[in-house]
């Protein structure tokens, strides 16, 4: 029948296995599999592992920031923070705090909407696994090679606030609906500067995977990261961190779980575990914006080190250790920045409602889009001269 | 047309019939107003106190407040036990400031007994009743920040508050509620060393006074939450019977210890050793809410002072006036008045020459201070109501007694 | 002013109300009974005319009392016939206090308010009136201040019995 002709290269690439920069999970596991198992179950296994590891990923990662915070908060005021669990400075506080909200009794206030007041968290913490997925974690392992890496990362947090809104809708409590409301407005109003700051280290990277926007930053002996290729993209990793700051509900814009103006906000009615989804939903956003910082700004893989490594090493972008240093350069730099909101919430004031609006709609916005324009016209300029 | 049921009529009016005959569409929402509870339960009450709002969305449109969650029957029992047996009840109504109405109460039953205070008495009470001062206005610009989500300024501030109340149970045994102004002076001498302690405590005070300013004050987000914010006229003040930092506040000068002095005031404002801090509306309009905590802030210095003045000039002496083991106070009335950190602190004492007082009518600043939140709350945002509850610097102690 | 002075200007303005003042005094070296009285001088005025000499003190020149400090009521003793509303006045510009007195009698007692005078009455006339029974005439708002709204009895009166149970909780 006449059909496609494939060409010769087509052909050998569709039935070769992933050639160099795949990921390590599969190459692994078709390494090792016996001929009689069919081919389709390895992805379905692969899947498997990527699920696990995603949740094992957030879980440790909630676990230490939020011993991370209550050290840090501890520290900024002049006192200890925990010391005994588990010994040294507290580590396992945070096991000790999972396992007492497991045992707590599971309450929902009556009145409340009883499937949307369970599905809230869930919805929460689902879409901040489902952002975990476009993440790379080294250079050579990632769950999903997303080419629209970045783009479905925002769009899979922005689902997160469906589910704060739910959750404060179904509480039956006046203070929850006031939390959901200013959740939903503060939201809205950050996605644009966020989005808008974000296209401006787009520009210089020219694409939306993370892990080839990472890839482009390897001049420079590993330091030709973004922020010094650009000039418009410092104020704009400036106006993405505050964003950052607005879409994780993190202090000065903690409005929506404000402590002592809505009891708890949307989440006053929650404890136990289900409290928990949402802390750890928190702290894994915090995490996953700092890492897209990281990636899009402060050069993700690449540092010194990894190119000290690939290059001056000659072990090349393939090697266990080359990849490893990436992990850990890029997993340095996310905490940076989880430290550096942590540092900010025990600092500033709580802004007002109005403000926050304010703010977000009359300054970031219009800041963010004259660094765009900048930032095109240098690069244009750049291509035009150079 | 689909039928529109009872219940929705509440809420959506019936279309009008336009000219020409056909039916509205698009017909205005009815939006009611949201009746909010702030409290009996909530952070940021400063204390047992229900505050009903009604809010159209984040708006205010109306605030009532409802006390008596924390009323104890200070008055009534003041009638049933003996003038001595009454100090300790008066620790408890401004927990915070208990050296205040230890003071209150004992120069009410003073003027009544006209018994002469020794002088080391005097200075030990000025003493007490400043660092208590500035206790107090650490709580108010702790919590203060607290409400309005700046977490850390609390903890600088209860770490100086720490110490003072260490100094606290050094002189007395009590860290909160100390009865140790007594009628005719102060029940014991200061221990060895306690002089000095207050003394290195207001060198460092001194010091870490301007971390709290530079921490808190100035930072431009806690300026636009609170700038412009809660506005009190003088005019609406004086109507109010307001006193104290909120009177200050709104830039009327009058400070009972400068201007009606008791104790050795008027002496240490001739010495030069206190001055009376005034709102300008430095960082806004003149007695917004930033107005009244910086008044606050800089009495805490005011105080240090007003210490170190009592330092300086503190002899030896007895600490105790002839008052003898059992009070015998004739009868007759007396209200005398002193400045609590929340404003005037009086009490009325009757006495019919009995054991104990016959009526004893305590005068709770912040009772009179909270009236005025029902006037200048609707308007405001609910974020700003907060703001605003705090600025007053109600301890639900006094307000209820 | 001292009260001698305020006495003497409240007399020259011809302010309505005004009764008489009583000072402290020292116990009569003749008469054993009389053991004098002690403590601050106060202002008798008469509980029909109190918002007209409310208005003076507030509007006068040289008394200039702004500022209501308080607002209270003593119960003498439980077998006196009247009540006394006691207002503490407070002077800014001028830096002076008077207290002033208004006998009502302890059946009927009502007094008219001085909410429109001094804002801040309002609060204190609410909680007079919960604790003494005090009716004041005209006021805006006369819930209860500190007691429920259905608390039985006036407990600040000398002859206040204290209830057994309130709602089915014991009181004893």
């Amino acid at each position: 029948m006449i059909g496609l002709q494939e060409s010769p290269e087509v052909a050998a690439a569709a039935a070769a296995p992933i050639a160099g920069g795949g990921n390590w999970t599969l190459h692994f596991l078709q390494g090792i599999t016996p001929e009689a198992v069919p081919g389709w179950i390895l992805p379905i296994v692969t899947a498997s592992i990527s699920v696990g590891v995603v949740i094992a990923m957030i879980s440790v990662i909630a676990m230490l920031s939020v011993w991370l915070e209550r050290k840090v908060s501890g520290h900024i005021q002049c006192r200890y923070g925990p010391m005994y669990a588990g010994g040294w400075h507290g580590w396992a506080q945070t096991i000790a705090d999972g396992v007492k909200l497991l045992t707590k009794e599971d309450m929902v206030p009556s009145g409340a909407d009883k499937p949307l007041f369970m599905l809230a968290p869930a919805i929460v913490l689902g879409a901040i696994f489902g952002a975990f997925v476009a993440m790379p974690l080294a250079p050579d392992y990632f769950f999903a090679d997303i080419n629209l890496g970045v783009f479905f990362i925002l769009g899979m947090s922005s689902l997160t606030t469906i589910g704060v809104v739910m959750s404060g809708w179904a509480s039956n409590s006046k203070w929850s609906l006031y939390g959901a409301m200013r959740e939903a407005a503060q939201v809205v109003a950050y996605e644009i500067p966020l989005g808008i700051s974000l296209m401006v280290a787009l520009i210089c990277a020219g694409t939306f995977n993370l892990i080839d926007a990472s890839e482009a930053q390897r001049d420079f002996w590993g330091m030709g990261w973004f922020i010094f290729k650009n000039p418009f993209v410092i104020p704009a990793v400036v106006l993405f961190f505050v964003a950052t700051l607005a879409e994780t509900k993190r202090a000065p814009f903690d409005l929506p779980e404000a402590e002592s103006e809505l009891v708890a906000g949307f989440l006053t009615e929650y404890s136990g575990i289900r409290w928990s989804f949402f802390f750890m939903e928190e702290y894994a956003a915090m995490f996953l914006m700092s890492l897209v910082m990281a990636v899009f700004f402060f050069g993700g893989f690449e540092s010194p080190v990894t190119y000290l490594a690939a290059e001056s090493m000659g072990l090349g972008y393939d090697h266990l250790v080359t990849n490893l240093l990436g992990a850990v350069t890029l997993i340095v730099k996310s905490m940076m920045g989880v430290l550096l909101m942590m540092w900010i919430r025990w600092t500033l004031p709580r802004v007002r409602i109005d403000q926050v609006m304010t703010m977000g709609y009359k300054y970031l916005t219009p800041l963010a889009l004259v660094c765009v324009l900048g930032a095109a016209l240098w690069e244009a300029g750049k291509q035009a001269i150079l | 047309m689909p039928e529109v049921t009872a219940s929705a009529k509440k809420f959506f009016p019936e279309p009008r019939i336009l000219p020409g005959g056909e039916r509205e569409f698009m017909m205005d929402v009815a939006t009611s107003d949201l009746e909010v509870s702030m409290g009996p339960q909530h952070p940021a009450t400063h204390g047992v106190m229900q505050v009903l709002l009604r809010a159209d969305g984040e708006m205010v449109t109306a605030a009532q407040p409802h006390l008596g969650f924390l009323h104890r029957c200070a008055e009534k029992i003041g009638e049933n036990v003996e003038w001595l047996q009454y100090l300790p009840y008066t620790d408890r109504y401004d927990y915070l400031a208990a050296m205040n109405n230890n003071l209150g109460y004992s120069m009410a039953v003073e003027a009544l007994l006209q018994v002469e205070i020794p002088r080391r008495a005097q200075l030990i009470r000025m003493i007490c009743v400043e660092l208590n001062r500035i206790a107090s206005h650490l709580v108010a610009f702790g919590t203060y920040g607290l409400d309005l989500g700046a977490f850390t300024p609390f903890l600088y501030a209860f770490r100086e508050r720490e110490w003072l109340l260490m100094i606290f149970e050094k002189i007395c045994g009590a860290r909160l509620t100390y009865s140790y102004l007594r009628i005719g002076g102060v029940f014991n001498d200061a221990p060895p060393g306690w002089l000095q302690e207050v003394e290195h405590f207001c060198d460092v005070f001194e010091e870490k006074w301007k971390e709290y300013y530079d921490l808190l004050m100035v930072n431009k987000i806690f300026v636009e939450r609170t700038a412009r914010v809660g506005v009190i006229t003088k005019e609406q003040a004086l109507d109010f019977g307001l006193t104290g930092p909120m009177l200050r506040g709104s830039g009327v000068d009058f400070d009972l210890r400068r201007d009606m002095p008791y104790l050795l005031y008027r002496q240490a404002f001739e010495d030069g050793a206190f001055e009376v801090p005034l709102g300008r509306g430095e960082k806004g309009e003149l007695g917004d809410c930033w107005d009244r905590i910086y008044v606050r802030v800089k009495e805490m210095m005011e105080a240090l002072g007003i210490v170190r003045w009592c330092l300086g000039c503190i002899e030896e002496g007895p600490v105790l006036g002839e008052v003898g083991k059992t009070l015998k106070v004739p009868p007759g009335e007396a209200y005398v008045a002193i400045e609590n950190p929340r404003g005037e602190l009086g009490h009325y004492v009757l006495s019919d020459g009995g054991k104990g007082s016959s009526r004893c009518r305590v005068r709770g600043p912040s009772f009179c201070n909270l009236a005025i939140i029902e006037d200048i709350m609707p308007g405001t945002l609910l974020a700003d109501a907060v703001a605003i509850i705090g600025s007053t610097d109600v301890v639900i102690g006094e307000t209820d007694r | 002013m001292d009260f001698q002075g305020i006495h003497d200007h409240l007399k020259a303005a011809d302010v309505p109300g005004l009764l008489k003042a009583d000072a402290p005094r020292p116990p009569n070296p003749e008469d054993k009974k009389d053991k004098g009285r002690a403590g601050d001088p106060f202002v008798e005025v008469d509980p029909v005319q109190i918002c007209e000499f409310m208005a003076a003190c507030r509007d006068d020149e040289r008394l200039r009392f702004e500022i209501l400090a308080d607002l209270s009521a003593a119960d003498p003793s439980a077998d006196s016939e009247e009540l006394w509303v006691l207002y503490q006045l407070l002077s800014i510009t001028h830096r002076h206090r008077l207290m002033v007195k208004a006998r009502i009698p302890k059946e009927d007692a009502n007094i008219n308010t001085i909410a429109g005078i001094h804002r801040g009455a309002q609060w204190h006339e609410r909680e007079c009136a919960e604790m003494f029974g005090i009716t004041f005439n005209g006021h805006p708002d006369p819930r209860n201040m500190l007691l429920p709204d259905d608390w039985p009895g006036y407990p600040l009166r000398k002859d206040y019995e204290f209830p057994e149970e309130y709602h089915g909780i014991s009181c004893v």
